[in-house]
């Protein structure tokens, strides 16, 4: 039975209008388009402002008065938009960039590199072990990764003894990078499919009433 | 012989009925694999104790996430039958409108979890900007840095919130947003709590080496087919299975579209060599 919920009726249309561009660019594809970016911004800024409350609560209410500080940062950031007085807003960015990046180099080295590190020492040893499809499965994680850093250690041209040695696991890493490109691609698209299957799905269920 | 281009607008029509139109209307029910991770993450949220608090959070929505929705919804439906608690950590604006729904489509409140109070077994905090600073300063001090939840109401005054303190109140951290590597980096990697990500198909390739880097403490499924396996898992047939006859069939389409891609390309190159 078909819907008789109005939201669902605007919901089916709005997406009806989204599916347009796979035929081509169009008025319709267009209003969708630029009502969902309208309603995206309007919702950030409503949530933006709805947070202030309860983030200077305490200040608000006096049990943490230090929070004068950042609501002071925060109104010389809106400066950025006033040419004439957007240096005002260079401190609170500054504040901003040094914060994340100090934080981010504490814990990017210990996850992302340190724990890459060992990733790879504890799957080299777990080729020796186990099953022999698993052995296979490590074998070629270990060795694509190591051929993906020659990649990116390798960058200057190695000449005399060994060069062409280089030069062949340099060229097995850019193909390993190719291959990981090509699964992120697949997994994107598989991605977007299925966004688009539950759009579909949304529609013939909700909408038209079937299943 | 040279293969005539094939029209994009063909190619959409082609998708459209055959990966969605046609399985929406007549489900053909295709079957899917188990996956190991997926059941460890299952059995991992049986072994927590019952009452234990649990967050739901992090950053970055793609338009409404349904891929991590597909293995959040059953899930959450799995923790409030054992009457574990949620923190809804939202660390990006859209997060906030995104984790409510998440409890609303769980229908925890009224029938999977019954008598799922708020403020007694889950708490919605409001958007809390700067990340990563604001989730460091959140695992550090919960009172002071949200005193107060999404509603204005103060921690104080929920029975749930009152006695939450800082990072070792915290049990597991659930991650249905984009930007996992912030969780693996500030909550796993330098707190030591475990971490699962609902991940999206496209998030899953690029973020799947911290389950190799963390092994038994990051998890992570695959898109809607890993929501499917949980929803298997759970007993219950939802968005994953909804959608699963779709994706089985655009896998197959996909590897179809390549093979005849790359012949056409061939096809065109000995052509214009003729010439």
């Amino acid at each position: 039975m078909i819907s008789m919920d109005f939201w669902v009726w605007v919901s089916a249309l709005l997406t009806i209008c989204s599916f347009s561009l796979l035929y081509g660019d169009n008025i319709l594809f267009r209003f969708a388009e630029y009502t969902f970016i309208s309603v995206v911004i309007g919702h950030a800024v409503v949530t933006g402002l709805q947070t202030l409350y309860p983030m200077f609560y305490p200040l608000i209410n006096g049990t943490q008065p230090i929070l004068i500080f950042p609501l002071i940062l925060g109104i010389m950031a809106l400066f950025v938009a006033w040419r004439k007085y957007a240096w005002l807003a260079s401190l609170p960015f500054a504040v901003i960039v040094g914060v994340g990046t100090g934080l981010s180099m504490r814990a990017v080295i210990t996850t992302d590199i340190v724990g890459s590190m060992r990733a790879l020492i504890s799957e080299t040893g777990k080729i020796f072990v186990g099953q022999p499809g698993d052995q296979i499965g490590y074998l070629i994680r270990v060795v694509f990764c190591i051929g993906a850093m020659f990649y990116f250690l390798f960058t200057i041209f190695v000449k005399g003894r060994g060069s062409v040695t280089v030069g062949w696991i340099r060229t097995f890493g850019k193909y390993v990078l190719l291959i990981y490109l090509g699964i992120g691609l697949g997994n994107s698209a598989m991605q977007y499919s299925g966004l688009a299957t539950s759009a579909v799905n949304r529609l013939l269920r909700l909408w038209l009433g079937f299943g | 012989m040279q293969i005539p281009e094939l029209k994009s607008q063909y190619v959409w029509a082609i998708l459209m009925i055959f990966c969605y139109i046609i399985p929406g209307i007549m489900p053909l029910n295709t079957s899917f694999p188990n996956s190991s991770t997926t059941t460890n993450i299952y059995n991992l949220i049986e072994a927590l104790p019952d009452g234990s608090t649990v967050v739901i959070g992090g950053s970055g929505v793609f338009a409404f996430d349904l891929e991590s929705s597909s293995g959040t919804i059953p899930c959450i439906q799995q923790m409030a039958r054992k009457h574990i608690k949620i923190l809804n950590v939202p660390l990006a604006v859209e997060a906030v409108q995104f984790e409510k729904y998440l409890i609303d489509a769980s229908r925890i409140e009224t029938k999977y979890g019954g008598e799922y109070l708020y403020g007694r077994d889950w708490i919605q905090f409001p958007y809390l900007a700067g990340s990563p600073g604001s989730l460091v300063a959140f695992l550090n001090d919960i009172q002071k840095t949200c005193p107060t939840d999404v509603y204005g109401t103060p921690l104080s005054q929920l029975e749930l919130g009152k006695d939450l303190k800082d990072y070792t109140d915290i049990t597991l951290w659930i991650c249905p947003h984009w930007d996992f590597p912030t969780i693996v980096q500030y909550v796993t990697g330098e707190r030591k709590i475990p971490s699962i990500s609902f991940a999206q198909s496209g998030a899953y390739a690029q973020y799947g080496p911290y389950m190799t880097a963390y092994p038994g403490q990051v998890f992570m499924t695959n898109g809607f087919v890993g929501g499917a396996q949980y929803e298997r898992l759970n007993g219950i047939k939802g968005l994953g299975h909804a959608v699963i006859d779709g994706n089985q069939i655009m896998s197959i389409l996909f590897v179809a579209f390549f093979v005849l891609g790359n012949i056409t390309w061939l096809s065109k190159r000995t052509g214009g060599n003729k010439k």
